[in-house]
């Protein structure tokens, strides 16, 4: 446990040692959520109304500062495994003395931690600027908590895709296939309240939503029966999916082909 | 003449790399289309609820989503290292280009090409033709849209990638101004006010490469035509200018032997 927190510590270091794309991160964000609240304010004025869908102006606006967050803090792993696996890089990381597959959450994790904090300063004061005071305290909590989940299950999505490398050649269509579905059935884009009902079922049916629109949703309407079937909806699926990674990481390291040293 | 050449011959090799992993070309090829077709739900979604917002609707969203989806994959497929510029720059690598008596932004960008632009330039082709607006001066239209479009793209994010020559590691910054670019792009400026449209029009000038040209293809204007062409001009202009003077102080370890 120990090496594990220190590659995460590690990682921490190294996600703070570019001050300027610290900047260009922040930036970023601010720009994302100013453009959002631009197109759904637009949207309720036309609309005539100040809530659809059970949702506000204000709802969305801090809605998508906390799906930004996520988005935008989140590492691509999977970019880092698939050419680890590509160059042979990865044979000298299964020699050494840690899991890769673990060294790989804990360096995650590591870069997310930055990235997601500075996402949360830079688009909380955007946020508050454009849509007024933040959530209530409760919201803050329900969304701290269900984004451990999310976290968990985007990077078996990720570290999947970076280990189909194994296998085929070109994985980046994978991260683009599953990105578009956390950006639509995840509720990114849109929250699954503005879904027809028929699209809401299915949604609900796959992870998609406990990655993303769990703790976004959480956050600005906090909900106590809500918190309990996002909870329960990312145990169930972080089950399912660190046993499959478990699998195809057992199967990935008999394809590893080494020549020479 | 002789820039021509050296495209038509780099483009031809890169075709022929291509051809070398015909699956994983079809395959990114493939899933590109699936990925635009995808993220096109949320328009679906969002004019199932609205219908119409400021004159745009259903249809209006695929022709935008043509214009830039084509724009782009002419880019990645043509140019593919204008969204790499920056690692190009930051790992030494135009040590192998500035060793050649070839313009080195010219030859940079296009010895690369993206397999999955092919996707987005048949997606494109495709969300215009069924978004109503296939007639023939609409497919001029169509061409000169996209080719203004495809001037901003590269113009802009050579523009943002050369501030590696300065900054140092920009990858973050740089992979942000893509989707920044990219994503702002696909949404028509009308639904924003007045001040996020400037914007749009100008340091991120997404507009011009989404909302503009896909207005010129609803209908012809003068006003549309001088937009993109004075947007496209201005910034591959100034993409070459800040190169250049971001060239004068590039430094490197000598990696010519790493890209040979």
């Amino acid at each position: 446990m120990k090496k594990y927190l220190s590659i995460l510590s590690m990682q921490i270091i190294n996600s703070l040692a570019y001050p300027g794309d610290f900047v260009g991160r922040s930036v970023s964000i601010a720009t994302f959520i100013f453009i959002f609240a631009g197109l759904w304010g637009t949207t309720y004025t036309l609309a005539g109304t100040d809530t659809i869908n059970g949702l506000t102006v204000h709802n969305m606006i801090w809605y998508f500062m906390m799906a930004e967050t996520l988005e935008l803090g989140r590492p691509r792993i999977n970019r880092t495994i698939s050419e680890q696996v590509k160059n042979g890089e990865v044979a000298y990381i299964l020699n050494k003395p840690y899991n890769f597959i673990l060294y790989h959450f804990s360096a995650g994790l590591g870069d997310g931690i930055v990235r997601m904090s500075l996402n949360l300063i830079v688009g909380s004061a955007v946020a508050w600027i454009l849509a007024g005071a933040p959530p209530a305290l409760m919201g803050w909590l329900m969304a701290l908590v269900t984004m451990i989940g999310a976290w968990i299950l985007h990077f078996c999505f990720m570290a999947l895709i970076g280990l189909a490398a194994f296998v085929v050649e070109e994985t980046n269509s994978f991260e683009l296939i599953y990105q578009k579905f956390v950006f639509i059935l995840g509720g990114f884009l849109i929250p699954l309240d503005m879904f027809p009902a028929w699209l809401q079922k299915i949604a609900y049916a796959l992870p998609f939503p406990y990655m993303m629109y769990a703790p976004a949703r959480l956050f600005v309407k906090p909900d106590m029966d809500l918190f309990w079937q996002m909870l329960t909806g990312q145990i169930i699926w972080v089950v399912v999916f660190v046993a499959l990674l478990s699998f195809v990481y057992q199967r990935s390291e008999r394809f590893l082909t080494i020549n020479g040293g | 003449m002789r820039h021509i050449k050296l495209l038509l011959a780099l483009w031809q090799a890169n075709i022929q790399a291509a051809m070398e992993f015909r699956a994983a070309f079809f395959t990114q090829v493939i899933f590109m289309m699936i990925n635009n077709g995808v993220y096109f739900i949320f328009w679906v979604l969002y004019f199932d609820k609205f219908n119409e917002v400021r004159g745009w609707d259903i249809h209006s969203m695929m022709l935008l989503f043509g214009v830039t989806a084509a724009a782009w994959g002419i880019g990645a497929f043509f140019f593919g290292n204008f969204i790499t510029l920056a690692d190009v720059i930051v790992q030494g690598r135009l040590d192998y280009y500035l060793s050649l008596p070839r313009p080195v932004l010219l030859h940079t960008l296009a010895s690369k090409s993206i397999g999955s632009g092919m996707g987005d330039i048949l997606y494109g082709i495709g969300s215009f033709v069924f978004s109503g607006y296939l007639t023939p001066d609409g497919i001029l239209r169509f061409i000169v849209g996209v080719l203004a479009g495809v001037c901003i793209f590269i113009g802009f994010l050579v523009i943002v990638q050369s501030l590696s020559f300065w900054l140092g590691n920009t990858a973050a910054l740089s992979q942000f101004a893509l989707s920044a670019i990219l994503t702002f792009s696909l949404y028509p400026s009308a639904l924003f006010d007045a001040t996020t449209k400037f914007i749009l029009l100008t340091i991120l000038p997404a507009a011009l490469i989404g909302t503009i040209p896909t207005e010129f293809v609803r209908a012809f204007s003068w006003q549309s035509l001088l937009q993109m062409a004075s947007g496209a001009l201005a910034f591959l202009l100034l993409s070459i200018l800040i190169f250049r003077l971001g060239l004068k102080r590039y430094e490197s370890g000598s990696a010519i032997q790493v890209e040979v």
